[in-house]
């Protein structure tokens, strides 16, 4: 029960993450590429199974939990900090150079917008 | 010692990073210097290790003194070897190129990412373990946004965002893929991964098999296999010279890592004693292999400027590999990788050259750069012109130049395959498509010099002076020659090679000795049982 | 060393000599003459010797490994075939130095001619010489590289350029079809050694792969020797200068394709398949190149046409595949190669001397040039096949041959008949040559006054001629011993007999000359009304028109496709990349779901979980804000804060499953990223813009739950089951091995340090990243916040400051504290490094950047590089003692309050994570903030989003 409910949740930041990446300005990107790296960072965390109360602390108690996928989410968190910190910033570069914060640099809806040349959308 | 040697290939990429960190901003200059002296130290002593066979057997290191699979280990045999001198001979071109060019003054902290770009592909042809692996994914590909992004623009910047958001998706990916196959195969080390396939529970077989397709799709991903390479021609084509050159090392971490992780953990294994996965991934390569080298050969006919046709070189050449890499799993194993090997030393050494031929083009014709349009003709019109036929011979696969024997090396190989008839018909037409659609560009940029009346071929060669950073793309050639001169030994060395790279028991045998340990009874650092590690 | 190992030097001598060529024309005009004209005077000379020597032994043959594996070597091989072929490649070769000499115009650069004429005679030498197949290919493909250099030599001139492409396009591709032919003959013999094939010929015709081997190796020799349908790029070559026509596209080159059919005669030929092919194929190209010839009003494209015709002539005969034929067709090829060349050294002389080529214009030269005139005539006559001229008796024997197979190939009467046409056509365009241009008066005045030319220009036109004269009048005498030769060498096998005499009595090939004869010149003396015919009803049919078709089809259709599949967008490159990693996960699936022994085991119980309604409430609650931030995204500021619930969220589970270290990191990490965040929101619109449409997003919301599905079905798959790992392993060594009681962190410094270096690298180039992009970057900033209030002025307020100012000591000690005993509880250096320089960065914020500055300077790219030395340091130092890098050591010792602890040596990496940590972090948030004092106050974005942006990089200026 409480392993499909996790599995649902880390489903859900997924699929919510993707659905973010997918809107065309920088900052909904952002925040989907965040929720997608929660979701992989509890993927990570209960490949070692979920235990309560079971700390991977020597003798802190009498039973422990697989201490390598913490580790492993420890070094993934991190990663995503500064993956996060440095596309956001590239989001700002973006809109100074782009003068928009459209992911391609334009200003019309892709929708109404008849396709030109890929090296060359209108800026 | 030669163990120091090996970690010094990683630990002075990074001991550098962090000295030109500091220096990078106040001393140009010495900067410069410190990068170039890594670069060659780092060219010299992976050359080095090969000659004198170190890689013969592979050798191990195991970080920290803990044993694999608890601790994380360095393999370094002659495919890393070859990789790793692969990785300092681009990175010298671009170097050179950067400093003659003052490329690197475009923005800071240029030489600190390139050594750091240095240290996270040594790092990821080096490791012997999947997590680690990743991590060194990351290093290499942040490295890689901050020299994308170098300089700047509005394209630029563009494609650098797309190439990151598309990389991070990819490491996402990647973190799934590990994470799966250690929730159910309960490690992280390839070795003791593959000693343990086949102990899979039948009920988590096809769960395993899932993990592998990700982790191949992240492999290709960096590989850029159709359709997960359309991050690659923006990338490369927007990426500073330098850097674009440098990348041409980029795409083969992917291929690499499929290479490494089939030969290793799937060619002659089971899983779960269930199914034999040989050929669970080589024939979707195959056939990838396939697509890519149409849509590329298309998208080189279609590139409106010099840099996007290189670009979409690459990607033909990522399918020529994927095609070899799937026909390794054939009769003729050691042919296909051989001739894969051949044609890889070859794509990425001369692709380099081709962007840095690309700048030259840039800099050198005002108005139209490196578009595929006439223009006033540039100075060293002949020499350059003749380089860009040489390189245009070389990258269609045409002779005399490495191209083509690395093709024929390959198509012998598919002789056997049932597959011969397709692998024959696209590579050739592909590669007859790509001669027609470089011919066509050498004719518009060279010949069809606007705006002076009378022969261009007036102009006696010596016009002017040599233009700074030639010679950067004229060593490539050199190199694709001597390749050409010595194609009995190299190819010798390479087969020798691919024999090893098949033979996974020597690799297991080398990762880990013992075979499988319990974790409970293992002994600890310095074999030690349970008494600490003081020294 | 054997003779024949010569061979080589006589191949690669030219090629040596090219670039010398080229350099040697910086000194004088000639230079480049002399250097070729002696290089192959030397190749030739050389070449005889080894004739000589070897002679006797031929076939001799010698190879060299170059890429054993497959089958690739250096091999050079003496046969009659190779002899005849490379005496001629020299000879003529040698006449055409001569004659280029005087040719070239002081405007042409004479080092680049030469340079690539030598290099095409050492491809041609190579394609005649080699013993093994693929390299064979590589000369092959050589001189279609040579050829495209010399065709576009004039560049400036667009029919130049085209003609030199076209020609590539073309012989490239059957170049490429060779190869892949060659490859399959050479595995159906095991070899690629001709030696080898020529003696396999009934193996190769039976197997399986003998078709696709043919055709594949047809087209290579239909392209190079200008066969239907692939003649059609031959006429264009001839914008190149002449001396190249005469060379490469009559002599030599072309014959080329002709020589291979020679060439594997004894291995594929007398096949139906073969006799159908070949034979159509050469027909056809006969009478099309006969008759197309005829009505060529320029004088090079007369003898253009007039060649394919005469290749055809070769080709048909070798089509028929008997050994008579063969020795027709090798005799042809000598007696072609010594007229068309003179002929084409004819009209380069008259369009040298006259100014044009065009025979409308032309006429009555033979007052001005008599000696040039009647050379013209000679070799004009040896093509009509007139007796007494070489022409004659290989036409005799042509008509021989298709007499005698006639009854194989359709109704008795028609090939002959046919073959009959052709020579009359040829009789017709031969007689047009010399007569309009020597005869008749020329209308109009010629753009030069004409007049002989230089005597050298003539000298090698002479000798060919006498050549044509002595063949066709002592055959046997002149050119018996060498056709004998070169026929054994065709055949691996002892000829025929054959008669070599110019009169055989009255029979139906005589008979068949003289019709074609009288014919010929009938055509020509009424050939005004035929030419008003064939420009009414056939002068329109064009076959490059299809051609250029072709490759505007693949020109477009590459662009179209390419725009299709790589339209430079992000959404699209995601969505490829998202479809594909399902699509992945779906095979890898079902690869092994459906085994038999995998259903067996899949209804497995599921063992019980941990777990109680609040986890449940608290995981629905972290569910529900999630899909609250999607919904509410277009809020930017709502949606960051309903994120950040998320993350503490997860920092709540974390803690809730055992994993202190977790939630506490997440922690941290969540609340620099959310002051990382707002900072940016900063100077981002506070509005997403809804720019999709509802399909789209329809689509997307698709995607997204099916990713999201198949990742809960992997998540779940793998939690319900049960699994063992190595990490017992850790528990076991912490202490002793690790010293330290938190196996968490102990495997972060110590058992898997690696990473953790790795991952503090990724931190500080993310620092280093950050600080470059946003090096000398201006941004606008909105002046309101987002719900529309001024932000206020006041840049620091006392309340914040003296409050920083009062905890940061305390912030300082606990981030000290947290540091220290992460080895042995829950801790340790990155969070202690976050803790920190979230304090530092409140003092920024409070303070105002420049006074903090003042007050505490951090010069944190220093920082960052030391924590990476530190962490290095560490690691290296193990290796002095020996063992592998990163290996700890432990030192116990006891610290007031903190209490005993184990210090280990991992602890100094630590204090390198922790540095970086703290660099990077304060480096980023540093100049995030100091953004504001480049940021340039703006009412509103639109303006800004309408201002057109830089742009530096020169890439799409031709888009």
């Amino acid at each position: 029960m409480t392993n499909l409910a996790i599995s649902l949740l880390i489903g859900v930041l997924t699929g919510a993450g993707v659905y973010l990446v997918l809107r065309a300005q920088t900052f909904p990107v952002v925040l989907g590429l965040t929720l997608m790296s929660y979701g992989v960072n509890l993927f990570l965390f209960v490949m070692g199974r979920l235990h309560t109360a079971a700390p991977a602390v020597v003798g802190a108690s009498e039973q422990y939990t697989d201490a390598l996928p913490q580790a492993l989410v420890l070094t993934a968190i991190v990663i995503a900090f500064a993956m996060t910190a440095f596309v956001i910033v590239l989001a700002l570069k973006a809109r100074a150079a782009m003068g928009n914060d459209h992911v391609d640099g334009l200003h019309i809806p892709p929708a109404r917008r008849t396709s030109g040349k890929p090296e060359e959308p209108r800026a | 010692m030669s163990a120091n040697l090996i970690s010094l290939l990683v630990f002075l990429p990074v001991a550098l990073a962090a000295i030109l960190t500091i220096t990078g901003r106040k001393h140009p200059g010495p900067t410069r210097l410190l990068n170039l002296a890594g670069v060659a130290v780092l060219l010299v002593v992976s050359a080095g290790l090969l000659v004198t066979g170190t890689g013969d057997t592979a050798q191990v290191i195991e970080l920290g003194s803990w044993a694999a699979p608890f601790g994380i280990v360095l393999v370094f045999d002659r495919l890393s070897g070859l990789m790793l001198l692969l990785t300092s001979i681009v990175a010298l071109l671009s170097l050179v190129y950067a400093i003659r060019r003052d490329e690197d003054m475009a923005g800071p902290h240029f030489h600190a990412l390139f050594q750091a770009q240095l240290f996270g592909l040594n790092g990821a042809f080096l490791t012997g373990d999947l997590f680690n692996l990743f991590v060194f994914f990351e290093v290499l590909l942040l490295a890689s946004y901050g020299l994308m992004l170098h300089g700047s623009g509005r394209r630029r910047t563009r494609a650098g965002l797309h190439y990151v958001v598309v990389n991070l998706i990819g490491s996402t990916l990647f973190l799934f893929a590990v994470g799966a196959l250690y929730g159910t195969v309960g490690s992280l080390n390839l070795a003791d991964i593959t000693l343990k396939l086949p102990q899979v529970e039948p009920d988590a077989v096809p769960i395993v098999t899932t993990a592998i397709f990700l982790l191949f799709t992240v492999f290709l991903i960096k590989g850029a296999a159709f359709p997960l390479y359309l991050w690659l021609p923006g990338a490369y084509g927007y990426a500073s010279i330098p850097v674009a050159a440098l990348f041409a090392i980029m795409t083969k971490v992917g291929l690499y890592s499929v290479l490494r992780v089939d030969s290793v953990m799937l060619s002659g294994n089971t899983l779960g004693g269930v199914i034999d996965t040989t050929a669970l991934v080589a024939p979707w390569l195959l056939w990838l292999g396939l697509i890519t080298l149409i849509t590329a050969a298309l998208g080189v006919v279609a590139a409106t400027f010099l840099r996007r046709q290189v670009a979409y070189l690459i990607i033909a050449s990522v399918g020529t590999i994927l095609i070899a890499l799937g026909l390794a799993a054939g009769p003729e194993r050691e042919l296909a990788l051989s001739g894969a090997l051949f044609y890889w030393i070859h794509t990425t050494v001369l692709s380099a050259g081709f962007f840095l031929l690309a700048g030259l083009l840039m800099r050198h014709r005002p108005q139209q750069g490196d578009a595929i349009a006439p223009a006033p003709p540039m100075p060293q019109a002949i020499l350059v012109g003749s380089l860009f036929f040489a390189y245009a011979i070389a990258m269609a696969g045409l002779p005399p130049l490495t191209g083509f024997f690395g093709k024929v090396m390959i198509l012998s190989a598919a002789l056997e395959s049932p597959l011969l008839a397709p692998v024959f018909a696209v590579v050739l037409v592909s590669g007859l498509v790509m001669v027609i659609a470089l011919a066509r560009t050498g004719s518009r940029v060279f010949y069809q010099s606007e705006a002076t009346p009378g022969h261009p071929s007036d102009q006696p060669p010596t016009a002017s002076r040599p233009l700074p950073g030639m010679g950067t793309t004229i060593a490539p050639m050199i190199v694709a020659a001597l390749m050409v001169i010595g194609a009995q030994p190299l190819s010798t060395w390479l087969e020798s090679t691919a024999t090893q790279v098949s033979q996974s028991g020597a690799y297991l045998d080398a990762v880990m000795p013992e075979g499988i340990l319990d974790p409970e009874t293992a002994p600890g650092k310095f074999g030690e049982d349970h008494e600490g590690g003081q020294h | 060393m054997k003779a024949i190992e010569l061979l080589a030097v006589v191949v690669l001598l030219p090629f040596l000599a090219a670039p010398v060529a080229a350099w040697s024309a910086r000194f004088s005009r000639y230079a480049a003459a002399w250097v070729a004209g002696g290089v192959t005077t030397l190749s030739l000379a050389i070449f005889v010797w080894i004739c000589l020597v070897q002679g006797a032994a031929m076939p001799v043959a010698t190879s060299h490994a170059w890429i054993e594996s497959a089958g690739l070597t250096f091999g050079f091989r003496l046969d009659g075939l190779s002899m005849l072929f490379a005496g001629l490649i020299l000879v003529i070769g040698l006449l055409i130095v001569i004659y280029a000499r005087y040719y070239l115009s002081p405007k042409d650069c004479m080092g680049r001619f030469f340079a690539y004429m030598l290099m095409f005679m050492g491809a041609m030498l190579g394609v005649v010489l080699s013993e093994n197949m693929i390299n064979l290919v590589i000369f092959w493909e050589l001189t279609s590289l040579a050829s495209f250099l010399l065709i576009s030599y004039w560049q400036h001139r667009k029919e130049a350029r085209y003609g030199a492409r076209l020609a590539l396009a073309i012989t490239g591709a059957g170049g490429l079809a060779l190869l892949g032919g060659v490859l399959i003959l050479g595995h159906i013999v095991g070899s690629y050694e001709l030696t080898d094939v020529l003696a396999n010929g009934e193996l190769i015709k039976n197997h399986d792969l003998y078709a696709p081997a043919l055709i594949l190796i047809l087209l290579g020799v239909f392209t190079k020797s200008a066969q239907f349908p692939f003649h059609f790029w031959l006429p264009n070559a001839m914008a190149a200068p002449t001396p190249v026509s005469a060379y490469l596209h009559s002599a030599t080159m072309v014959k080329a394709g002709i020589f291979l059919l020679a060439r594997f005669f004894p291995a594929l030929a007398g096949t139906e398949l073969w006799v159908i092919i070949v034979s159509t194929a050469g027909l056809i190209t006969f009478l099309l190149g006969a008759y197309t010839a005829l009505f060529r009003h320029d004088l090079k494209g007369l003898l253009a046409y007039s060649t394919i015709s005469h290749l055809g002539l070769i080709t048909l005969l070798f089509g028929f595949g008997t050994p008579l034929a063969a020795v027709a067709g090798i005799f042809h090829i000598i007696n072609h190669a010594t007229f068309k060349a003179s002929l084409f050294m004819v009209a380069g002389i008259v369009d040298h001397e006259t100014g044009t080529r065009d025979m409308r214009r032309l006429g009555g030269l033979i007052k001005y040039m008599p000696h040039t005139a009647m050379l013209g005539m000679i070799a004009a006559m040896a093509m009509a096949g007139v007796p007494l001229f070489n022409g004659f008796l290989s036409k005799e024997m042509f008509f021989t041959e298709s007499v005698r197979v006639a009854g194989d190939i359709g109704p008795v009467w028609l090939l002959p008949i046919l073959v009959s046409l052709g020579g009359l056509l040829s009789v017709a365009y031969s007689l047009r040559f010399v007569h309009d241009t020597f005869f008749g008066k020329p209308d109009g005045d010629l753009p030069k006054e004409p007049h002989e030319p230089p005597g050298m220009m003539k000298r090698p036109v002479d000798l060919l001629v006498i050549l044509c004269l002595a063949v066709g009048i002592m055959p046997a005498l002149v050119v018996g011993p060498l056709l004998h030769v070169a026929v054994t060498g065709v055949l691996q096998a002892e000829p025929p007999d054959y008669s070599l005499s110019l009169w055989h009595g009255f029979n139906l090939p005589l008979l068949m000359s003289a019709v074609a004869l009288a014919g010929g010149v009938g055509l020509y003396l009424l050939r005004r009304p035929i030419f008003r015919w064939h420009a009414r009803s056939m002068a329109h049919l064009d076959a490059r028109v299809p051609y250029n078709r072709l490759i505007e089809l693949l020109m477009r259709s590459g662009a179209g496709l390419t725009s299709m599949v790589d339209n430079g967008r992000l959404g699209r490159i995601v969505i490829m990349t998202l479809v594909f990693t399902l699509i992945a996960g779906l095979v890898g699936y079902f690869h092994t779901a459906g085994l038999p022994e995998v259903r067996a085991a899949l209804d497995r119980t599921v063992d019980g979980d941990p777990g109680d309604w609040v986890t449940w409430l608290g995981i629905a609650l972290i569910i529900l804000m999630t899909l609250v931030t999607v919904i509410g995204h277009r809020q930017r500021l709502f949606a960051l804060i309903s994120m950040s619930v998320v993350g503490l969220g997860v920092a709540m589970l974390f803690a809730r499953f055992s994993a202190p270290d977790l939630a506490m990191t997440q922690l941290s990490v969540e609340v620099v990223t959310m002051i990382l965040l707002l900072l940016a929101l900063f100077y981002l619109p506070q509005q997403t813009r809804r720019l999709s449409t509802p399909q789209r997003r329809w689509r997307d919301g698709g995607i997204a739950v099916a990713v999201g599905g198949g990742v809960t079905a992997l998540t779940w798959a793998i939690i319900s089951r049960p699994f063992e790992s190595i990490s017992g392993y850790f528990l076991e060594q912490a202490v002793p091995g690790g010293g330290g009681t938190n196996v968490v962190n102990v495997i972060l410094v110590d058992f898997r340090g690696y990473d953790t270096f790795g991952e503090i690298t990724v931190l500080a180039l993310a620092g280093l990243g950050i600080y470059a992009m946003l090096h000398n970057l201006s941004l606008p900033s909105s002046r309101r916040d987002p719900f529309g209030r001024i932000w206020s002025d006041d840049p620091h307020p006392l309340l914040l400051r003296t409050f920083t100012q009062l905890i940061l000591p305390l912030t300082l000690l606990f981030g000290f504290f947290v540091f220290l005993r992460g080895h042995n509880e829950p801790g340790g250096g990155f969070i202690a490094g976050l803790i920190v320089a979230s304090a530092i960065v409140a003092q920024y914020m409070a303070n105002g950047i420049e006074n903090a500055e003042a007050k505490l300077h951090l010069p944190n790219h220093g920082i960052i590089g030391a924590g990476l030395l530190i962490a290095l340091g560490t690691g290296v130092v193990a290796m002095f003692f020996g063992v592998p890098f990163l290996t700890s050591a432990v030192a116990h010792f006891k610290l007031p309050v903190i209490g005993e602890i184990h210090l280990a040596s991992a602890i100094a990496f630590d204090l390198g994570v922790f540095l970086v940590v703290l660099g990077s972090t304060v480096l980023i948030l540093l100049n995030l903030g100091r953004l504001t004092k480049h940021a340039v106050a703006h009412p509103d974005y639109e303006s800004i989003e309408a201002s057109p942006a830089s742009d530096s990089t020169r890439g799409g200026r031709d888009a």
